[in-house]
């Protein structure tokens, strides 16, 4: 890449992301969940922000709203399975919160919560046990999420396009 | 485009069924000529600027670009699993082929056709298809390559199959008309096997695919940048369309350029055509058959129906060209029967329907560039495509296992969603990091390779199975053989090594050959020839057998190479037409 335009990408990117962060929202809007309950929707709304978390570079899953676009969609949801699905693994969250800490998940200390995400993810390139199936499925929904969200797409990735351009941001000789 | 009711009074000097790359085509090579040119297109008429919404955010739509909960696409276990028509199996109220499956596949529902509509039977075949005004050229990949005389004369080289009646030197002419008046970016490299066009400016490659490029130099292999059917430039000549501004839209959705920098047949061809005066559209006008004239056993016309109302009507002209795409004007053709024409209109030969062949895809390599992990990421989907890699198998050296040759199509960097996020293990921080230094690094590449045409390999009509207007479907007997599963082997292996010259780090392999029909490249059911008993069509894509009808579609391919087929349809349809245009003129239609 040549020096100028390293030079233009990295300007381009200081002088973009603060006015995108101060649009963000802190913290998500009190709608009611349309599937969950209050308890599993709060549940959720954790797990997700352990798997994207808020950190000095841009704001995580919970402000980027993830647990109510998968509850969004599991709501309208064609097949009953995945509702299903996603009840039951949150209720396992808890089950193993409670063997392994003997108290549900949203009562664990941080340092606790951590640790059962640790185990549950374990296996995950090549899972077995139900919860790790869970793990698979409540990451990549999370990431899918996040990742399309205004916050993922524009603070934590930086993404340039979608703008009229008038040449190729990047390119190289 | 002026408001232009078809009249069915009168006799056309041309009627054209389909409006994709090749009845686009036909409609402005015929009505530049002066011919009165009437074009009837089975699906109805979009406007796509709605549809596509290149510029919204997934972000601002409820389901981020996502099809409503009620619509199905099918999977590659659906493919396999079942057999067609596959739609019958499926709950939901709409059923799509694979391509919906894609995200952003919202914006192109009503482009691609409903599957409950349009069953098909016989072996497992993905077949996608556009019914609307310009087909799939809505959609398509625009990767725009020429075919040199490795391909029309492949016969000669191997002994398998037949050669094109036609050369290079016959076509060359052509795709430069094609290239002038459509737009092409892209590179000159001087390969007497992917001959250049008239390229206008190239989209570069970014740091990781010219890290691939100076690896395989070494070892006498091309990287170029995508041979994009994209006008980077702007065409004076054509007010409907825009140059390509680089803005990133390209790779969200299942293709769609709502600023129609990339071609498309309406924007490139049908209203340009339209404004000459001389062309007429007829929209939800599905073709049912070619009507002969009993006297002289010549075409009088079509017969359609108005899939609106269900009423059927007969358009009449005096020559007959379909552009319905290989596997629908290979139905058309089997569908008119007449005492004249038992076997279907221009089969004689027998071999309608047959020698049916596309490209195989599924093979494919990602690869990680290690210095680029953390660097600034750049706008990698700011552009029509990444990089081709052209065919290297069977040019100079013979493989003993498998016979013609493979490309791929690939692209590094960063994109708008990062794929990487998929795969990155663990949660937390420093997953979150790993994604965001990494979604910049990684490169990709897919082979598209030569599927031989065998005359085993066709389709036929199903005698019980009809679509939603009563028409008799296709019935599928295509299988990939021999040569194709040891060349997709060869693919996966050739990836790795390519990568690995080239110094970046091989992350992924996939060895899966796809369902048949997956790269929506099929060719090869009317096939060209100079002999009337083993061929269909003339080399100018006229019936051996009825004067005034033409193919004009990937039908007529001899063989289907291994290079992406859209700018030689077209090149091909344009010499077609003069033809058609003088011999008109000369009364010998």
């Amino acid at each position: 890449m040549k020096r100028r335009e390293m030079i233009k990408l990295t300007a381009g990117a200081v002088a973009a992301a603060p006015l995108v962060k101060i649009q963000a929202p802190a913290a998500p809007q009190a709608a009611a969940p349309r599937f969950f309950t209050p308890e599993e929707f709060a549940l959720l709304d954790e797990l997700t922000e352990l798997i994207i978390p808020t950190d000095d570079h841009s704001p995580g899953a919970r402000a980027a709203e993830v647990a109510a676009y998968i509850d969004a969609r599991l709501a309208e949801s064609f097949e009953d399975e995945p509702r299903q699905t996603w009840r039951a693994g949150l209720k396992l969250i808890d089950e193993i919160s409670g063997e392994m800490h003997r108290q549900p998940f949203m009562r664990a200390t941080p340092a606790q919560r951590v640790a059962l995400l640790t185990r549950i993810s374990r296996n995950e390139a090549k899972p077995e046990k139900p919860e790790e199936h869970f793990f698979g499925e409540l990451k990549a929904r999370t990431a899918r999420a996040y990742y399309t969200s205004r916050i993922g797409i524009r603070v934590e990735m930086e993404y340039k396009g979608n703008t009229y351009l008038k040449e190729y941001v990047g390119e190289l000789e | 485009m002026q408001r232009t009711d078809a009249d069915l009074r009168r006799v056309y000097d041309a009627v054209v069924v389909g409006s994709g790359a090749a009845g686009g085509m036909a409609a402005h090579a015929l009505t530049v000529r002066g011919l009165r040119v009437l074009l009837l297109e089975a699906g109805k008429k979009l406007d796509l600027d709605r549809e596509l919404k290149s510029t919204e955010w997934p972000y601002e739509h409820p389901r981020r670009g996502d099809m409503p909960p009620d619509s199905h696409a099918l999977s590659f276990n659906e493919y396999t699993i079942r057999q067609p028509p596959y739609a019958q199996a499926a709950k939901h109220k709409h059923v799509y082929s694979y391509v919906q499956g894609w995200s952003g596949s919202d914006y192109s529902k009503n482009i691609v056709v409903d599957e409950r509509d349009h069953p098909y039977t016989g072996t497992d075949y993905a077949w996608v298809r556009a019914r609307c005004l310009g087909g799939k050229t809505n959609i398509w990949g625009r990767l725009a390559l020429r075919l040199s005389d490795y391909d029309f004369k492949a016969k000669s080289r191997d002994g398998f199959g037949e050669d094109w009646p036609l050369a290079y030197a016959d076509v060359a002419p052509y795709y430069d008309k094609v290239d002038l008046y459509l737009g092409i970016s892209g590179q000159k490299e001087n390969l007497p096997y992917l001959p250049d066009s008239i390229f206008q400016r190239p989209t570069r490659l970014n740091p990781g695919e010219i890290k691939l490029k100076r690896g395989l130099s070494r070892m006498g292999r091309v990287v170029t940048p995508y041979r994009a059917g994209v006008t980077t430039e702007g065409l004076k000549h054509n007010k409907y369309r825009m140059r390509c501004f680089g803005r990133g839209a390209c790779g969200r959705r299942a293709g769609g350029c709502d600023i129609h920098a990339a071609f498309d047949s309406p924007t490139g061809l049908i209203l340009p055509a339209a404004d000459t005066g001389r062309l007429t559209v007829r929209t939800n006008a599905t073709v049912r058959e070619v009507t002969v004239d009993p006297k002289t056993g010549k075409a009088r016309g079509v017969s359609f129906i108005d899939t609106e109302t269900g009423k059927s009507y007969e358009a009449r002209a005096r020559t007959v060209v379909l552009a319905a795409s290989t596997l629908e004007s290979a139905r058309i053709l089997l569908l008119s029967k007449s005492s004249a024409h038992p076997q279907g209109i221009g089969n004689t030969s027998g071999h309608v329907g047959h020698n049916f062949c596309e490209h195989l895809m599924g093979p494919s390599v990602v690869g990680l560039v290690k210095d680029l992990v953390g660097k600034p990421r750049t706008l990698d989907d700011g552009r029509p495509g990444g990089f081709y890699l052209p065919r290297f198998r069977n040019l100079s050296e013979r493989r003993p296992d498998f016979i013609r040759g493979y490309g791929f199509e690939g692209g590094g960097g960063a994109t708008m969603f990062p794929g990487n996020s998929l795969s990155t293990p663990g949660f937390g921080a420093s997953y979150k990091k790993d994604v965001r230094d990494r979604a910049g690094a990684f490169i990709s590449m897919g082979a598209f390779g030569e599927v031989l045409a065998r005359y085993e390999n066709y389709v036929d009509l199903d005698p019980q199975v009809k679509d939603r207007w009563g028409i008799p479907v296709l019935r599928f007997h295509y299988q990939f053989g021999d040569n194709e599963k040891k060349m997709a082997a060869d693919m996966a292996e050739a990836g790795q090594e390519m990568f690995a010259e080239a110094g970046i780090e091989v992350v992924e392999v996939d060895r899966q050959i796809l369902t048949e029909g997956w790269s929506i490249h099929e060719l090869g059911t009317a096939r060209m020839g100079s002999d009337p008993k083993t061929s269909v069509l003339n080399q100018f894509q006229q019936s051996h057998d009825v004067k005034n009808l033409f193919v004009v579609d990937g039908s007529s391919h001899v063989s289907a190479a291994c290079q992406n087929p859209t700018w030689t349809i077209m090149a091909l349809c344009w010499r077609s037409c003069d033809y058609l245009a003088d011999e008109l003129k000369r009364g010998h239609l």
